[in-house]
């Protein structure tokens, strides 16, 4: 698979992987987002709290603070407090739980390593599918979500991050449908009231 | 809290004759605000600002400068948004839920919707302010807003503060300040 290109398989050391940027369950992760969906775009505001052990809470509003979707995530399943009639669809909500899925899984069993010189991949069991987490060297940290299907790639996921804990920006790109995500981190002392 | 209560039916008259009369001889309105998101699974509330501009008869146009740039123009049947440099228009001809979404941004910035047919209007008065609060009878609209309250200094009838409430006790606050009247907007701004 192209993903894997270049790299060189390592014996599997690591046998999890850890996703840190939405682990903290005191902080309120709140982003400008931007999507563009079939040449059309639109945004708002997504906000992501950590709810539990495994449990999110995931809302998007528009700018002035009505609220598109709240959907919960308990590690496995969505539930629906609330979206908007526009995107109440079985598609965009697939979409967009998959993407969700994707950004809040915390940890995930590794199934193989590669290395290069710059980083560190871990492939992962995603259902029947894989996905490979990326992480930079030496930093450590997790740069990068690619999620597959048999033999292509479906979605990736780019994060730049200062410190390893917290994502300033996030960037989601799906190949398979016209949809990019792109989201921006309020500033931490711009939001302390 | 200030001590609040109901407004008497005279009261509640010669509230409304000054708002209105106060709606009619603005012609146009700057001012800075803040909006507060309020969602009780948070630990603070969702903080951005910006600066308002409004000009008669219902040109308004809402421009977030923090944490991000944002701006809004409401025009008849159309938004133009500009979204940190991304261009784009939204039709909102066609969605009555919308336009009458749109239509509550335009009118609570001059206060005067008292009129409005598809609102139940109850009259607060405190020490500090004047108060009304709208309650949607549509059930359509009752899906995205329990009530909407409108906050007026008690001196010029000018709108101070703005909040709508979600049927989840969610709620959007916005506080405005450094309001200027009458001052003149060129129309370019509500080009976007």
């Amino acid at each position: 698979m192209r993903t894997t290109e270049g790299l060189r398989q390592i014996p599997v050391v690591d046998h999890e992987i850890n996703n840190p940027y939405f682990a903290d369950a005191n902080l309120d992760y709140v982003y400008k987002a931007k999507i563009e969906v079939y040449k059309k775009n639109f945004g708002g505001i997504l906000i992501i709290k950590k709810t539990g052990f495994r449990n999110h809470r995931i809302v998007m509003t528009t700018e002035f603070g009505n609220k598109l979707f709240d959907l919960e995530f308990d590690g496995d399943t969505f539930t629906k407090n609330y979206v908007v009639e526009e995107l109440d669809r079985k598609f965009v909500l697939n979409v967009l739980q998959e993407d969700f899925k994707l950004l809040l899984n915390q940890n995930a069993v590794v199934l193989a390593s590669y290395e290069s010189d710059s980083e560190r991949v871990f492939t992962t069991k995603n259902g029947n599918r894989f996905d490979f987490y990326f992480f930079g060297r030496p930093s450590g940290f997790l740069n990068k979500i690619v999620k597959t299907s048999k033999s292509r790639e479906k979605v990736a996921v780019d994060f730049c991050t200062l410190n390893g804990r917290v994502a300033e920006i996030i960037s989601i790109k799906h190949f398979n449908i016209q949809l990019k995500i792109d989201l921006e981190k309020f500033k931490e002392d711009e939001n302390v009231n | 809290m200030a001590q609040e209560t109901s407004m008497s039916s005279a009261e509640v008259a010669s509230f409304k004759q000054n708002v209105i009369k106060e709606s009619k001889s603005t012609k146009t309105i700057r001012s800075d605000f803040i909006q507060f998101k309020h969602l009780d699974f948070l630990a603070n509330d969702v903080k951005t600002s910006g600066k308002m501009a409004f000009k008669a008869p219902n040109r308004v146009k809402w421009e977030y400068t923090n944490p991000y740039q944002y701006s809004v123009v409401f025009s008849e049947d159309q938004l133009l948004i500009n979204d940190g440099g991304t261009k784009s228009k939204v039709d909102i001809g066609n969605s009555r839920l919308f336009k009458k979404l749109n239509q509550l941004i335009v009118n609570s910035v001059k206060g005067n919707m008292f009129n409005d047919a598809d609102f139940e209007v109850t009259f607060f008065k405190s020490p500090k302010y004047n108060k009304a609060i709208f309650i949607p009878k549509d059930k359509k609209i009752g899906e995205y807003i329990a009530s909407f309250e409108l906050l007026f200094n008690k001196d010029d009838a000018q709108v101070y503060e703005v909040k709508m409430i979600e049927p989840s006790k969610d709620f959007t606050q916005i506080i405005f300040s450094n309001r200027i009247l009458n001052s003149v907007i060129d129309d370019s701004v509500f080009s976007n």
